[in-house]
């Protein structure tokens, strides 16, 4: 762990082909010695399962902080990303290209709703 | 060949009389007014399929993606040139090949990059550009390594000669792949450019003006785009394809250029190439130089379509496709995105 | 349960002094405690604040980046496939550091860049500049997605140790506190109770000693007149017991 943090640690992305193609030009991309990639390309033919097993090998590599994922791909995925409840990796939900921002359906958002609604209900 | 207008239509009449049907095909100013009024993809699905297009997406299920209507767009361009391909007497069997080498120059590269990475290669296959396959792909998925590529496959693909004259086989392993993505589109170039010298006539005097003008621009933009990376001068120079206007004298000046302005002192030497210079600029509302290039390629590539008896034509429908291509998928990136401001700027073609 | 649940002590002067003092340590524990979850509430209010308001300019700064893809895509053609295979070693990496908020260590992402960009030359025929726009573009969104991620890092940290202080000051003030109050309030009752026997018993020995002596002055009264001195002194050397006065009759 010491030793990651001080070798720096990696953004992982799972998106769409494009937003996957920006944030690898943005110079996040990296293929570890394993020939394991920090990115997963979601396709209409990635299967669920594939994008679960994905997410889940990434949030236990220790070189990864923050895990972005578009939001569409992590409505698939939901229930995952509800029971992570670590701080680190930090998982990001980002809008993709055709979906604007929804923040209703974003579980940190949806957290933080509740406890301000429960806040001012005291 | 001083007769070849006598003989031209024996042989390639029909094909001729074909593309300039497939011309008219080409959307117009009218159509593309239609497509930017489209507040949906499925609008857009619709305006297209009162065009030429007619029921290309028919088949697609709903929520339609960019990336769906690029390939359809893209296979509708491959059925309409194969069909061409497989009807061509010689030379224009030849003039149509060194027309799909370009997209072969992309394919390789995809492919080298893929094994320089050590991806599998029946992962890639799927993504090349279908004008650009060549049988040898097929076999491509024995090489693991970059040597064995370079051995096996590269040697008997048609853009052998090209490999030979300018990359080693440990070039392979070193070089920047951009590098020798430009320095095979290079020679592509100046062997064309040959090619249609040597079939003289009508065809030359068309084809030269393209592929003159398409040699000069990737001068140009290379030059501007070198600019703060670690591209030396002297590699810079040796991208430089030898068959423009600009050849000799011009591209001697761009290597030795060092800013924006300097290369634009070059372009002020050659008329047409000022005036693409002069009103170009990178502020919203300007035409940047890459559109002003492309808007003038158009213009050459209609104005080739003057001329009879001659090959130009074949080029000239598929530049001229690939921009619309381009456009659709533009104005169709702007309609998803909901990003109106810019849906203007492709560039039009009729 | 208000009678019962007390602690086990015996209820002496001595036990009450310490419980005294622990009462005192609690009392201050709360108002610690208190502070602590005020100051973390504070905290986590700005970074929620903050969050939503990042997550907003995302989805514009998202939006900007993916439609210069599109203007690259434009003028490029399709690049993808070669960005998505060329990808080698990371270039822009985070580092985390450590931020302390009222004892609570929480996470700081910071980016940094390490070795060059693999994507220099792309588009070098074609699509430059574009790609370049790109590029810088892409590089703003993931500067701010690392701001947010540590926002979030620090959200989630946070949250769950204003949970945990709330249920320790909670625990202090409705369980320790009255516990300790009622184990004060149990010594005291039962060191009164003790006092009020002892004084019962006094004023019994106290009334039973004066019946004796009065029999005994009578004695010594009638021994008088009958002629009999008696003058000894009672010797305090003797060992005799004294004889248990209170209860006997």
């Amino acid at each position: 762990m010491a030793l990651a943090s001080q070798k720096g640690r990696l953004i992982a992305v799972i998106g769409d082909e494009d937003t996957c193609t920006g944030f690898l030009l943005g110079g996040i991309g990296e293929i570890n010695k394993k020939r394991e990639p920090n990115f997963l390309v979601v396709d209409k033919n990635t299967s669920v399962p594939d994008i679960e097993e994905a997410f889940r090998s990434f949030l236990k590599r220790e070189d990864i902080a923050i895990i972005l994922i578009v939001q569409n791909v992590a409505e698939m995925i939901r229930h995952v990303i509800d029971s992570h409840v670590q701080p680190i990796p930090a998982v990001l939900e980002i809008p993709s290209k055709e979906c604007p921002y929804d923040a209703n359906k974003d579980s940190i958002l949806r957290r933080a709703k509740g406890m301000f609604s429960a806040e001012d209900l005291r | 060949m001083s007769f070849s207008e006598l003989y031209f239509n024996v042989d390639h009449g029909y094909l001729e009389g074909l593309v300039r049907g497939f011309k008219g095909g080409i959307l117009k100013q009218t159509d593309y007014l239609n497509l930017v009024q489209c507040e949906t993809l499925d609008d857009l699905k619709l305006h297209l399929q009162s065009t030429d297009y007619g029921n290309f997406l028919a088949n697609e299920p709903s929520p339609l993606a960019v990336s769906t209507i690029d390939d359809k767009l893209k296979e509708k361009l491959v059925i309409e040139f194969n069909h061409l391909r497989n009807h061509c007497l010689e030379p224009l069997a030849t003039f149509l090949d060194f027309i799909t080498y370009s997209y072969m120059i992309d394919n390789i590269i995809l492919l080298i990059t893929g094994t320089l990475h050590q991806r599998p290669i029946t992962e890639l296959i799927p993504k090349c550009h279908p004008l650009g396959s060549f049988e040898q792909m097929e076999a491509i998925h024995i090489a693991s390594t970059p040597a064995e590529l370079f051995n096996a496959v590269l040697v008997d693909t048609p853009l052998a000669p090209y490999f030979i004259d300018c990359i080693s086989e440990q070039d392979l392993d070193e070089m920047n792949i951009e590098i020798i993505r430009n320095t095979l589109y290079k020679a592509y170039l100046e062997d064309f450019y040959k090619f249609c010298e040597e079939l003289g006539g009508a065809t030359a005097d068309s084809m030269c003006e393209a592929l003159a003008f398409e040699a000069d621009r990737r001068a140009f933009i290379i030059t501007i785009n070198s600019f703060g990376t670690e591209l030396t001068k002297e590699d810079r120079a040796k991208l430089y394809p030898r068959c423009g206007k600009l050849y000799p004298d011009g591209l001697q000046l761009l290597a030795r250029a060092d800013d924006y302005d300097q290369v634009r002192n070059v372009a002020n030497c050659y008329a047409e190439y000022k005036e693409l210079f002069e009103n170009a600029g990178s502020n919203p509302g300007e035409k940047t130089l890459e559109d002003k290039f492309f808007e003038h390629e158009v213009q050459l590539m209609k104005n080739s379509f003057m001329m009879q008896f001659q090959f130009g034509v074949f080029y000239a429908y598929v530049k001229l496709k690939e921009q619309e291509n381009r456009n659709i998928v533009w104005i169709a990136e702007c309609v998803a995105q909901r990003h109106r401001a810019k849906i203007d700027s492709y560039i039009p073609i009729f | 349960m208000s009678g019962k649940d007390r602690l086990q002590v015996f209820p002496s002067r001595m036990a009450m002094a310490i419980m005294k003092a622990r009462l005192k340590g609690a009392q201050k524990g709360h108002s610690l405690l208190k502070k602590k979850a005020d100051a973390l509430t504070l905290r986590f209010r700005q970074i929620l604040k903050k969050i939503i308001e990042t997550k907003m300019t995302m989805g514009e700064v998202m939006k900007e980046s993916a439609f210069s893809l599109a203007e690259a895509k434009f003028t490029t053609g399709d690049f993808s496939h070669m960005v998505i295979q060329n990808v080698n070693k990371a270039q822009l990496k985070v580092r985390s550091k450590k931020d302390n908020v009222a004892g609570v260590l929480l996470p700081i992402f910071e980016s940094f860049q390490d070795g060059t960009d693999s994507y220099e030359l792309t588009g070098l025929s074609r699509g430059g500049q574009q790609i370049d726009k790109l590029k810088k573009n892409y590089a703003k969104a993931v500067q701010l997605l690392i701001d947010l991620a540590s926002l979030q890092t620090s959200f989630v940290t946070l949250d769950e140790v204003i949970k945990i202080t709330n249920r320790r000051v909670n625990a202090i003030e409705h369980v320790i506190i009255p516990r300790i109050e009622r184990t004060l309030s149990y010594i005291t009752s039962e060191l009164d109770e003790m006092e009020r026997e002892e004084f019962y018993r006094l004023k019994k020995i106290q009334e039973k000693k004066k019946k004796i002596r009065a029999l005994e002055e009578k004695r010594k009264a009638a021994l008088r007149e009958s002629g009999i001195e008696m003058k000894e002194a009672p010797n305090i050397l003797e060992d005799d017991e004294d004889a248990d006065l209170l209860f006997t009759d």
